[in-house]
């Protein structure tokens, strides 16, 4: 349904890009224009932002699961290859009759998180390609899946890429992530893990500040940061769109559905036990 | 180590690594000046051009009775300069290309730079 939804308003975007003239139109920031898959931009430099970036996850084998975290983010660039963030997490947990988890409806402070990125390679009028690195340690108190009280520690870092297909209209975005993790448990029980993946995705801006697409991410869980213990793998699949308001405002918002997935030992559809049926993204930025 | 003090020195390491990269060789040579002025909702000149390699320095003159933000995606600055004021703005040695600005408070105001 979401790869219907995707075509047909991409149809309707080809037909209505035809008569706006995409030469006319400033550059693109890129970083938010690809849903859960991060452009290469990292802002300009003086520039500051204020961000309210919520990701849902819902859906697990049984029950009714539904969890949110939303990262209360300030940005800034200071320097022309340099940005970085911080903020604060808040949680939210509705759980019910889910099996292997215990049911709960809470709203939680849930720790904090920074992000370091660095453009490794700039995008001019010659090279369409641009790279950025990011490093992302989160602290959590909660556990995202569970909505336990835990102590977790995890370093997510990315490569973040894209490529300018079109000037100033078409857009692909690609990602690989890997993302180790510790958890203390309120049983004093230590978990470590890893997720590892990539995504690739497309983006067509239909006018100057509305961009239309699709994503795909394929996702590998671990119990073993060193990537030794597989537990299973899913592959996301939905459509991303990026709303410009004003020059200083702008919202972008996903969502993915799992379409493929397997859980190592359990020979059952789609991997539920790491991942979830469906998530979804939407952020809104003011910048100053 | 409490999760406050591990951000506390993750933020500070972070800070270090801006003010080392920051003092990069590029910034340290004769930067290459470009004068423009904005008046009446434009700037003049809108094409303007430097050597390719060498770090440039705008000098903006807002000559308009209300504040211009200079802005660039692709030279990824911005600077607010004041009315019947002048703004500097430091940009790292670039590469061959053409490099759009504009004034993010005016759709219509806009130029280009050209690297060469």
């Amino acid at each position: 349904m979401a790869l219907c939804a995707t075509a047909c308003l991409s149809f309707l975007g080809c037909a209505n890009a035809r008569a706006e003239d995409a030469s006319s139109w400033r550059e693109l920031e890129t970083k938010y224009i690809f849903g859960f898959t991060t452009g290469s931009g990292i802002g300009l430099e003086g520039e500051k932002e204020f961000t309210v970036d919520t990701i849902g996850r819902f859906g697990k084998r049984d029950g009714h699961y539904a969890a949110t975290e939303t990262k209360y983010e300030f940005e800034f660039t200071p320097s022309q290859f340099i940005q970085i963030e911080f903020g604060a997490l808040g949680s939210t947990h509705d759980i019910h009759g889910v099996t292997g988890l215990d049911d709960r409806s809470q709203f939680a402070f849930a720790g904090g998180f920074a992000e370091f990125r660095y453009l490794a390679i700039e995008r001019t009028s010659n090279n369409p390609l641009s790279v950025t690195v990011a490093f992302e340690p989160n602290v959590r108190l909660i556990d995202e899946t569970s909505g336990e009280r835990v102590h977790n520690y995890e370093f997510e870092t990315t490569v973040n890429a894209d490529i300018e297909l079109l000037k100033n209209r078409l857009y692909a975005g690609f990602n690989l992530l890997y993302e180790p993790e510790v958890t203390w448990t309120a049983l004093d029980q230590t978990v470590r893990e890893a997720t590892v993946g990539g995504s690739a995705a497309l983006s067509l801006r239909l006018m100057s500040n509305v961009v239309l697409g699709g994503e795909i991410w394929y996702l590998r869980h671990y119990d073993s940061p060193t990537l030794t213990a597989f537990t299973g793998d899913a592959v996301m699949l939905g459509p991303t769109l990026y709303i410009r308001f004003t020059p200083k405002m702008f919202m972008t918002a996903a969502w993915n559905t799992q379409v493929w997935g397997r859980e190592v030992g359990n020979p059952v559809s789609l991997n539920l036990a790491e991942f979830q049926r469906h998530r979804a993204r939407l952020k809104f930025a003011w910048e100053f | 180590m409490s999760a406050v003090s591990m951000m506390t020195r993750l933020v500070l390491l972070a800070l270090c690594a801006v003010a080392m990269l920051q003092a990069s060789p590029s910034l340290a040579q004769q930067a290459t000046e470009v004068h423009l002025t904005y008046s009446k909702g434009q700037f003049q000149p809108s094409q303007v051009s430097a050597p390719a390699d060498k770090p440039i320095t705008f000098r903006v003159k807002n000559l308009d009775a209300k504040a211009m933000e200079f802005e660039s995606t692709s030279l990824r600055v911005e600077k607010v300069v004041a009315a019947n004021s002048e703004g500097i703005i430091n940009v790292r040695a670039l590469k061959p290309g053409r490099y759009e600005f504009y004034d993010d408070f005016n759709e219509k105001a806009r130029g280009a730079l050209t690297v060469q």
